[in-house]
């Protein structure tokens, strides 16, 4: 395995793979797509109760196209495609997407190929918010419609926040600084999670679903308001892959580059801490998507941030889409388990066929 | 380096796992959870006023957690999501109208046995509720029914009921609640009044006889062993069966420390955990319980934990139970069975 484990050794010059991975890009767009229309329509059409398909066909003709077409299904089935399904598949791919794109982010920024979404402090950060808002003594009114999600989202960023601030005052190097108050914050909150778990009592389930992972709540509500904030904060993320290819150079080669460094990595920081805050409130936490999926791609079609971003955000979705069918068919077993148990040796695989060259 | 945070949590995750495995082992799901919400306690039942005795709908109801549900006709098709109401909706003669029911590891009554199975302690299948065309859901409050779920099905435009009974007068209240909404609030109103009566006779009964001292055990996770709280529901059940119950001396902390038990020296134990592996001779073996009263004696009984636990019509029955446990020359009347 050529997985770099020293995060500040010099880079290696990348101009001999360039040719031979010019198409794979192309290819990798098309077939990611065409997976994901497949995941939209199984994700759709598979459930616990049997819709005919021409049915569904015709309540998605019906209600997203406006064809008039004659109503053959049941109001019931009308509101399992479009209330339940329908949103359910599509939050997969929001939060899959996000997953990835903020893992590639972060791999980036820190320079080191064990960073995912979580790794400054977001999971704990979200778990623990979580967690407080099933304390709090309001029950299924108000935690159902957005309480915990908030809380969660909250969480998270309160806890990348910290890190940054805590890890400006160290006077290790940035990168080294970040990572580990990154460590020391997430094992704070991890031991008030375990605090607020201890004293929960019947909502330790909720919590416990919650560190779990999973998209069997998934509604419009919980999609629309993560959706602009995953998407914006992307495209601003792709709009800087430059400034973070540059990075990846290291800091010195990065401000010969014409980067300001603090500043870039501050915003691109903050813009990967946003997407994962925002995929982590609708979801839980789900792990493995965020830190294989950008390794999978680089192996794929190289380190250009350029298009890793891009690749990865379909991989991601791709990937988190399949799992929850699978959890789905498996009788709703959380998500978590199935990312990392078709992630694994996927992974394994792609890392045995690759050849010397790798690199972040 | 990011990796031991990830450990870290996987591990609390993982004692979460085993924690809930426990407690859903011996009380978690079939009865009043062992952690009183204070907001459900305090918020108990307040059925509308119901102008006829033939119910009308449309009708208003406040659940056990403050929410107020409409419900805009008699339900014909109903979803119980807890095993209580599934059993209280069968005794009120509204069984032919439920279309589904949650897990019941009793399997009580029989007659709802052929009903589909919508939800377990791994969560609910909004889905086939959606797809049952489910007119009311009876679901379980204090994380009873996952609170997302709740919202869930609300969202989608079906009434969801949250019960939640923390004594026993709330769970009359309860049958109540669901007699009115669906419709069958003299049915439930009789089952009420006759449960009244079977405690009543329990209390006469019991009345002159001591009340020896009673240990309760709710469940056992590794050395640790949990009884009852104090103002927790199976105390009152205890104390009407004739019993001074023996609590932990806390309202919210259900382990029991064998310092307490020793100092309470209790003369008989009742095994509510009796059904899930724990034996007499077990509890004897226990480190500092062979100097207990109830030990030496060998008064340690195992007890059926879902009738005396369970919040519905068979309430009564465990009444039964406990004080035929605890006074075994107590004569008490038969019992009619509660599904007509």
């Amino acid at each position: 395995m050529a997985v770099r484990s020293q995060p500040l050794a010099p880079p290696r010059p990348r101009v001999a793979r360039v040719g031979a991975t010019r198409r794979r890009p192309v290819l990798l767009a098309v077939a990611t797509g065409m997976l994901l229309v497949g995941a939209l329509v199984l994700g759709v059409a598979m459930g616990t109760v049997t819709i005919d398909p021409r049915d569904t066909l015709g309540i998605l003709g019906h209600r997203l196209l406006g064809l008039d077409l004659p109503v053959t299904w049941t109001e019931q089935a009308e509101v399992i495609v479009m209330d339940l399904r329908l949103p359910r598949v599509l939050t997969t791919m929001l939060v899959g997407m996000a997953l990835a794109v903020a893992g590639v982010t972060f791999q980036g920024l820190l320079r080191n190929p064990l960073a995912d979404p979580y790794v400054l402090g977001t999971a704990s950060g979200a778990a623990l918010g979580a967690a407080i808002a099933v304390l709090i003594p309001v029950r299924s009114a108000i935690l159902g419609f957005g309480l915990l999600n908030g809380l969660a989202f909250l969480g998270a960023l309160a806890a990348v926040l910290v890190v940054y601030r805590l890890a400006r005052l160290s006077g290790l190097a940035p990168l080294t600084g970040l990572l580990l108050t990154g460590y020391a914050v997430g094992s704070l909150l991890a031991a008030g999670l375990a605090m607020a778990m201890y004293v929960s009592g019947a909502g330790l389930r909720q919590i416990f679903g919650y560190l779990l992972g999973g998209f069997s709540n998934a509604s419009w509500e919980h999609l629309l308001g993560a959706f602009p904030l995953v998407v914006v904060a992307s495209v601003l993320i792709l709009l800087r892959a430059r400034t973070l290819n540059g990075l990846l150079l290291g800091e010195e080669a990065a401000a010969h580059l014409g980067i300001d460094v603090r500043r870039e990595r501050r915003i691109l920081l903050g813009l990967a801490s946003l997407v994962t805050a925002a995929a982590v409130a609708i979801s839980g936490l789900i792990g493995f998507v965020g830190l294989v999926v950008p390794h999978v791609v680089r192996l794929l079609v190289g380190p250009s941030a350029r298009l890793v971003l891009p690749l990865s955000a379909l991989g991601g979705a791709v990937l988190l889409a399949y799992a929850d069918l699978a959890a789905r068919l498996l009788g709703d077993i959380p998500v978590g388990v199935v990312t990392a148990l078709l992630g694994a040796p996927f992974f394994i695989i792609v890392l045995r066929r690759s050849r010397a060259g790798y690199e972040l | 380096m990011p990796v031991p945070v990830c450990a870290r949590v996987a591990l609390i995750a993982l004692l979460a796992v085993v924690l809930a495995a426990c407690t859903g082992g011996t009380a978690g799901t079939t009865g009043p959870e062992p952690t009183a919400s204070p907001s459900a306690a305090s918020a108990s039942v307040a059925p509308s006023v119901e102008p006829s005795p033939t119910a009308e709908f449309p009708v208003t109801l406040t659940d056990d957690e403050g929410t107020a549900v409409d419900i805009p006709a008699t339900p014909q098709k109903i979803v119980s999501l807890t095993p209580a109401a599934t059993e209280i909706l069968f005794a009120i003669g509204a069984g032919d109208r439920v279309v589904a029911k949650v897990e019941d590891v009793a399997n009580h009554p029989p007659q709802a046995d052929a009903l589909p199975v919508v939800a377990t302690f791994e969560g609910v299948d909004t889905e086939q509720i959606v797809g049952l065309a489910a007119d009311l859901v009876i679901a379980g409050g204090n994380f009873g029914t996952p609170p997302d779920a709740v919202a869930k099905l609300r969202s989608l435009g079906i009434p969801v009921l949250v019960v939640y009974a923390t004594t026993v007068a709330a769970a009359l209240a309860d049958i109540e609640l669901i007699g009115s909404s669906v419709g069958a609030s003299d049915a439930a109103k009789d089952l009420t009044a006759s449960m009244r009566a079977g405690f009543d006779q329990v209390a006469t009964a019991t009345g002159e006889l001591p009340a020896p001292r009673v240990f309760y055990e709710t469940g056992t996770l590794d050395l640790a062993v949990y009884g009852i709280a104090d103002d927790s529901v199976y105390e009152e059940l205890l104390t009407m069966a004739g019993a001074a119950p023996v609590t932990t001396g806390s309202a919210t902390n259900w382990e029991m420390s064998t310092e307490i038990l020793v100092t309470a020296d209790p003369e008989i134990i009742l095994l509510g955990d009796g059904a899930y592996g724990v034996t007499a001779e077990a509890v004897a073996a226990r480190p500092g319980w062979d100097v207990l009263t109830a030990v030496k004696e060998g008064a340690i009984v195992p007890v059926d934990d879902i009738v005396v636990t369970r919040p519905g019509p068979r309430l009564v029955e465990g009444l039964h139970v406990l004080a035929r446990a605890i006074h075994p020359d107590v004569v008490l009347p038969s019992l009619a069975p509660v599904v007509p």
